[in-house]
């Protein structure tokens, strides 16, 4: 279980943070099109709150239905290339929006929702996925649900305070978005390549 | 159990409801009146009468005034910076369209009003607050001639694509700047909307890194910027064109007028810098733009 453990927390820790870091840069990626008014944060708080509930809805599911960490991580994959897509997408997606839709709150959304509705909701899956998925195997793990929500929110912590304190100051915001796709893409592929599926389920046989 | 949740309730609901509505005060402090207190969308904001000046302060740094106006005399400049902008009258003199982002008190459309009624101003102001505050209590108003368009500066320019001779740019706090009206992206849409000798003025505080920045990014995008450095203040204007009608240091100068209302032209058209001392810095950008980091760098 130690590898499985090491891999929880990586992902954990990796996806909360890059999930907080991405919130911080929309702000930047956002008042180009729509302003740098207090509507701009309603739209994008209220956007990353809608992504992570589906997100939550959709772990639990995947960790209910036992769905193979090597298909969660997959799906991790896809959220990750996405977000490297994301500096492409973005200044075509705001102009888009911004041309077609006058009311700032109106269009924020919409972009808030086309840029980061997939990625986002994805990553928010991380969580209950793994709290659901020790369970299933692993009635008695250590890493617990309260273990499980602290490295996710120390993550967010870290990710908030290196976005806005220091890494806006030191690179592009196309720069650091594209850098915390590789981020997760390599956690993702790294815990792909544990194989964990099969350490999981001799766990859980150990157990029985 | 009835009867004693009552006025719990009642008391809860209207304590709710006075933070809903903000609570404007009517605070006297030493020799110094507080007119008002509250909070809008943006800001916080407080109204501030000292002697013959009442002044509207963004934010909580009570100390930092941010427009202020002399009551009796309403032309009269307080700050030495809203003076500076009518330097931009030096470059065109024959100026007829002024778009003017950020409203604060009215200070500038008030002068407008009185002393420049041949030209067509447009204000933008974000907060809505602020545009109702100028008016209950610096006496603002539209002049024939005069527009408001209470909406982002930046989403203005972008919105509406007539041009104008000058664009005045007076949007920041000491403390807070709307980041993505600092970019070189901004300055090109500025840039668009300007007629042939248009000039864009935009006033600064010269003592931060923002300031290098800013000097910076405008050369990107600008043949020509000229500093006009505060000799009583750390503000400085930028003025930048493409193509000067008149440049300094043979500003219009006495050929035109030499005075808009008590704003001597000549003086403020002295304080150009040929050579300002500009450190090193990178050019913002819509995707590079730690502006408010750089703000709070001296």
């Amino acid at each position: 279980m130690g590898l499985a453990y090491f891999a929880f927390a990586l992902l954990l820790f990796t996806f909360g943070s890059v999930i907080m870091s991405l919130e911080i840069l929309s702000s930047n990626l956002m008042s180009p099109y729509f302003g740098g008014s207090v509507y701009i944060w309603g739209s994008i708080i209220s956007s990353f709150m809608v992504h992570f509930s589906i997100g939550y809805v959709l772990g639990g599911y995947l960790a209910k239905r036992a769905f193979k960490v090597s298909f969660f991580a997959v799906l991790l994959i896809v959220s990750s290339a996405w977000v490297l897509f994301i500096p492409l997408l973005h200044a075509p997606a705001c102009n888009f929006i911004a041309d077609r839709i006058v009311d700032v709150r109106a269009g924020s959304l919409a972009a808030m929702n086309i840029l980061f509705f997939v990625p986002i909701t994805i990553m928010a899956t991380v969580s209950p996925y793994i709290i659901g998925i020790l369970t299933h195997y692993h009635r008695d793990s250590s890493l617990t649900a309260g273990l499980v929500l602290f490295l996710s929110t120390f993550g967010s912590f870290v990710g908030t305070n290196l976005t806005a304190f220091f890494l806006i100051d030191w690179f592009p915001v196309s720069r650091i978005v594209t850098g915390l796709g590789w981020i997760c893409l390599a956690a993702s592929l790294l815990v792909l390549s544990f194989r964990l599926d099969r350490k999981l389920g001799r766990a859980s046989r150990i157990r029985l | 159990m009835k009867t004693s949740r009552f006025p719990c309730r009642l008391f809860g609901i209207t304590f709710f409801l006075l933070l809903l509505l903000g609570t404007p005060q009517k605070v006297p402090a030493g020799n110094e009146q507080t007119l008002y207190e509250g909070d809008s969308i943006y800001n916080h904001i407080t109204i501030r009468q000292a002697g013959l000046n009442r002044c509207m302060i963004f934010g909580r740094h009570r100390d930092q005034r941010q427009t202020c106006m002399n009551i009796p005399r309403p032309d009269e400049s307080v700050f030495e910076y809203t003076a500076m902008m009518f330097v931009g009258f030096q470059f065109l003199p024959d100026t007829r369209s002024v778009c003017l982002i950020g409203l604060g008190g009215g200070y500038i459309p008030t002068v407008f009003r009185m002393h420049l009624p041949q030209v067509r101003l447009q204000s933008v102001e974000v907060d809505p607050l602020v545009v109702r505050l100028a008016k209950d209590y610096f006496h603002f108003q539209l002049a024939a001639g005069h527009a408001l368009s209470v909406t982002d500066g930046r989403q203005y320019l972008r919105r509406n694509p007539g041009k104008f001779d000058q664009i005045w740019i007076d949007a920041f706090n000491s403390d807070y700047i709307p980041a993505h009206m600092t970019t070189k992206e901004f300055l090109e849409l500025c840039l668009s909307r300007l007629t042939q000798n248009g000039v864009v003025v935009q006033n600064v505080h010269n003592s931060n890194q923002l300031f290098d920045a800013q000097v910076t990014t405008f050369r990107s995008v600008f043949r020509h910027v000229y500093v006009f450095e505060g000799t009583n203040s750390s503000n400085s204007i930028i003025v930048a064109t493409r193509a000067p009608l008149y440049p300094p240091p043979r500003l219009c100068g006495e050929r035109c007028r030499s005075r808009i209302g008590p704003i001597d032209l000549i003086r403020e058209s002295r304080k150009f810098d040929p050579n300002p001392r500009i450190r090193k810095e990178k050019i913002l950008t819509d995707d590079y733009n730690p502006a408010n980091l750089l703000l709070n760098r001296r």
